[in-house]
């Protein structure tokens, strides 16, 4: 048999068959890779004023192709529907009530979507046994419709900004309807704002060609991080965590600090991918990552990390909660309130709720204790070195920032985050030992010869490229062509030769 | 930093000013638009499109090495033989086609082995032997030919022998001549003429497809083998095992397992297991070639009564369909230009002789030399050998290694060469098939 024997026995039937074999058009699939070639190419060569409408009916084909969530279908078209209809209300009415009532409609709408679908049982768990049990029995296993958390959060974000007359009304139900269903936010966010995308979708861009091959490179960007270093370094943060019982302190320490990393490279990974794909398509959302893993304080981080779900609860909840200008306590428990909802957002699960509050307390500790660290850090006379502040003060706050990740990879893995802290204190003996326990590990989930130098060698790259927030599908075409191009073959032969295919999906999917 | 990013930040939200309260705008004054002609607006837009397209299309074109490249090593490792075959058969065949014997020949998989040299042998061999391992003897000495490879499989029923040939010439790598040891169960239409290993479905299509034999063939669903080739988890596999067998004398399987077939070192005559030859025959171990010919007969004599068990059990007439199939074959054969020689590999002495007693037990048998003599008179188609040992001269004991399987001396005694049997077949001096009568146990039974 010759290649071309093989090649020429291939009927398009066979290749179509082939692209619907996963039933899925998940991210990492090349099925999503053709389909969205597809529709780059027809967005383009449709007139600017139609290519709303079609990425509309593109976004609606996406959430429907997997037939779990043709059914529910209705809660993403229906959601658009209220608040958009509840904009409409509260921007063209002028009695204050009518508002109110509009406005308290929509917040129902999403709010009560988010909890039929996500926390509806764990809510019948807290109150079984009790007379409230009958008004909220156990419903079994519920499938939330694709993107639930970020559709809901955008269409909660539209009324509210409309009432507080931060927004215009949209006139235009097609128009809305494709902010809140815009196909890659539905992966894994970001968590749009109307009035940003309003004037995109108004006015289509024309076709750039720096702008779709600096996408193009982003979205390659996104699959080298995602699939390079954060599926093999999941290989071995899932051994060890599944098995923390037996697992010693070097090696629980090392995965968990390695699960920030992994991560970091997963998520925004995925958000290069959907800024990328979103940036060929004539779209940029807003942005997820500013180098956070590179801020020297916890809240520093936290202003870095998934911006857009961070500075959503700051706009809509902390602000309104009376925000920082009100007495410490207040301020104190403003931020308790808001990271522990930010966690309960991830999941109704206990311990998303313990990583949101184990946030909040280490939040509340930094505001409470900022004047004395001040003081301290201005005697201190190894501070005289700047560069040795910078990194002592990035990697406390790392670590800092790790630890408290404990939960959420807890939450993620099924495993009792008791298990994990009371290990990460034990089996320590000396540094030399460690370093073979955790070796040994790496070996045994496949982690050995060439790919260790691989996946250090790749962070180093990534911390590098990305440093200070660098826009990298900008920074790429400032750069000489032979770089480029290196770049180009770099990432794609990392891909082939080192990724770890088969692994799960995107962590924040499950969101 | 931020002035660097792409998008900007999600800010506080601003406050739309109404009223009086926001200052007066300086309005421009509004500009003319310039009229432009809708036809030239569609071929200014198509003229950008096509040019973008180009462009994009020659920038993918630059990527396309790396896809490339990971199909072309995946096909050409294909640990797992999608496409090369088994990894150990194409060992065997690599081993074979550099002109080496391979060691552990009981535990080849003989079919896979045959398959894999038809794809990858560079030049059509001129000659070729197919049978069971009664044919297995012939070597190219014996043949008088340097392009000569034997096909020939242990327990090989017609289905065997067929889908050998079929598939040289569906390689498109006809031979010139086929050399085919005829064994009697070919015309058996029973069951129990079959081998399990043998590629039913192959044969069926032979038969179907080229000898227009109606069977029960149905078209296989492509296996879309093609997938793992677009697969870069199979390219990884293939990259690991590459690494793991660059430059080592023992190669292994997918699973990091020896893979136990090597070249034969030190003398090939004096190995202690049997070898096969790079020419396909078999080089039984020593230890068996040189039994004495008593051993070889008590051989003989056990099988006598087990002889059955060789495809043969209800053998008691000449199937019509198989008749009909081998009948068919040949003239294909002849179609594609190749020179059909058949041979009737010699039993055991003692062997023949006990069939004799008991000619209604081995009805079948027995009617296959003289059908297979008058089908070759009839069409001018060379026959050398016969199963009764006694027609040919000269043969004796001694050119057995038991009651079926006759030494290459043997064959010497009853196959003049390639080159004599050609030059005869050009000047019509064939033998006479029916000049010689085996002996078929009809007589005394009547």
């Amino acid at each position: 048999m010759t290649l071309a024997q093989v090649f020429a026995a291939i009927t398009p039937e066979q290749f179509i068959a082939y692209l619907q074999k996963r039933g899925t058009l998940s991210v990492t699939t090349v099925s999503f890779l053709v389909f969205f070639a597809l529709v780059a190419v027809v967005n383009y060569a449709l007139p600017r004023v139609l290519r709303p409408y079609y990425l509309l009916a593109v976004s609606i084909g996406y959430f429907c192709y997997e037939p779990s969530y043709r059914p529910l279908l209705w809660a993403l078209l229906g959601l658009a529907g209220l608040s958009w209809l509840c904009g409409l209300v509260i921007g063209s009415v002028r009695s204050k009530p009518v508002r109110v009532l509009a406005l308290l409609a929509a917040i129902a709408g999403s709010v009560g979507l988010l909890f039929y679908y996500k926390y509806w049982n764990m809510a019948a768990d807290v109150v079984a046994g009790t007379p409230l049990s009958g008004v909220l029995p156990h419903r079994g296993s519920i499938l939330a419709p694709m993107g639930l958390s970020y559709f809901a959060l955008s269409s909660l974000s539209y009324p509210i900004d409309v009432f507080k007359r931060r927004c215009k009304v949209e006139k235009n139900p097609l128009h809305y309807a494709l902010f809140v269903c815009y196909f890659p936010t539905l992966i894994t966010g970001p968590i749009e704002r109307y009035p940003h995308l309003r004037p995109q979708i108004k006015k289509s861009r024309r076709f750039s060609y720096t702008r779709c091959a600096g996408g193009a490179f982003r979205m390659l960007w996104g699959y080298t991080k995602k699939m390079v270093i954060a599926d093999n370094l999941n290989l071995y943060i899932t051994a060890v965590y599944q098995n923390a019982a037996v697992m010693g302190g070097p090696n629980l320490l090392a995965a968990t600090l390695l699960f920030a990393v992994r991560l970091y490279m997963d998520f925004s990974g995925c958000c290069d991918i959907v800024l990328g794909a979103s940036r060929i398509l004539g779209y940029d959302l807003l942005e997820n990552f500013q180098a956070p893993l590179e801020a020297r304080t916890f809240s520093g981080i936290w202003r870095r990390w998934h911006i857009s779900m961070s500075s959503w609860f700051r706009d809509y909840v902390y602000i309104p909660l009376g925000g920082s200008r009100c007495a410490l306590w207040r301020k104190c428990l403003n931020t308790m309130i808001v990271f522990t909802v930010s966690g309960i957002w991830h999941g109704a699960d206990w311990r998303y709720m313990m990583w949101g509050a184990a946030c909040g307390v280490v939040s509340v500790l930094s505001i409470l204790t900022a004047a004395p660290r001040r003081f301290i850090a201005d005697r201190n006379p190894l501070y005289k070195m700047e560069w040795f502040k910078v990194l002592f003060q990035t990697a406390c706050a790392d670590v800092l920032f790790a630890l408290v990740f404990v939960f959420f990879n807890c939450a993620l893995l099924n495993v009792e985050p008791g298990v994990v802290f009371t290990g990460l204190t034990q089996g320590w003996h000396g540094i030399a030992p460690a370093w073979q326990e955790i070796a040994r590990s790496l070996h045994a989930c496949g982690l050995d010869g060439r790919l260790p130098v691989v996946l250090v060698f790749s962070i180093f790259v990534v911390f590098a490229v990305e440093h200070g927030g660098r826009n990298v599908a900008r920074w790429i075409r400032e750069q000489p062509w032979p770089l480029r191009w290196t770049l180009y073959y770099a990432a794609s032969a990392a891909i082939l030769f080192f990724a770890a295919f088969g692994q799960s999906a995107f962590i924040y999917q499950n969101y | 930093m931020s002035a660097r990013t792409s998008t900007p930040l999600p800010a506080p939200p601003v406050k739309i000013q109404r009223g009086n309260a926001a200052p007066p705008r300086t309005q421009r004054p509004a500009r003319r638009k310039k009229k432009i002609n809708p036809f030239v607006h569609f071929l200014r837009g198509l003229a950008r499109r096509i040019y973008f397209g180009v462009r994009i299309s020659y920038k993918v074109l630059l990527l396309l090495p790396i896809p490339l490249f990971m199909v072309a090593f995946s096909f050409q490792v294909d640990r797992s033989g999608f496409y090369q075959g088994a990894l150990a058969p194409r060992r065997i065949v690599d081993l074979m086609l550099d002109g080496k014997d391979v060691t552990n020949f009981e535990q080849m998989d003989e079919r896979s082995v045959v398959q894999l040299y038809a794809q990858d042998v560079p030049e059509t061999p001129e000659v070729i032997g197919i049978g069971s391992s009664r044919v297995l003897q012939f070597t190219r000495d014996i043949v008088g030919s340097q392009s000569f490879f034997n096909m020939g499989v242990t327990g090989a029923d017609v289905r065997d022998a067929m889908t050998s040939y079929y598939k040289m010439v569906s390689y498109g790598k006809t031979p010139k001549v086929l050399l085919w040891s005829v064994d009697p169960w070919v015309f058996h239409g029973g069951e129990n003429s079959l081998d399990a290993r043998a590629d039913a479905n192959l044969y069926n299509e032979f038969l179907t497809k080229v000898l227009n034999i109606p069977t029960d063939y149905e078209e296989p669903i492509s296996p879309e083998a093609w997938e793992a080739l677009a697969d870069p988890a199979y390219f990884q596999g293939n990259f690991d095992y590459y690494l793991k067998n660059r430059g080592n004398d023992t190669a292994v399987d997918a699973d990091g397992n020896p893979i136990e077939f090597n070249a034969v070192t030190g003398n090939v005559y004096n190995q202690t297991a049997s070898v096969k030859r790079s020419d396909g025959s078999i080089l039984y171990a020593v230890t068996f070639r040189e039994r004495s010919v008593d051993e070889v007969r008590n051989d003989a004599a056990i099988v006598c009564y087990t002889v059955d068990s060789i495809h043969m059990e209800e053998f008691d007439h000449l199937d019509t369909n198989r008749v009909l199939a081998f009948e068919a074959f040949i003239r294909y054969a002849q179609s594609q230009g190749t020179t059909v020689v058949l041979v009737l590999a010699p039993w055991h002495p003692y062997l023949y002789d006990f069939m004799l007693t008991e000619p209604e037990k081995h009805q079948g048998f027995f009617a296959v030399e003289p059908y297979v003599r008058q089908f070759c008179a009839e069409n001018n188609i060379p026959l050398y050998g016969s199963y009764d040992p006694s027609l040919i001269e000269g043969l004796e004991e001694e050119d057995f290694f038991d009651g079926v399987h006759c030494k290459g001396s043997g064959f010497e005694k009853l196959f003049p060469g390639i080159k004599k049997i050609l030059y005869s077949a050009e000047t019509n001096t064939l033998p006479d098939p029916l000049a010689l009568t085996p002996r078929t146990g009809q007589a005394a039974a009547e």
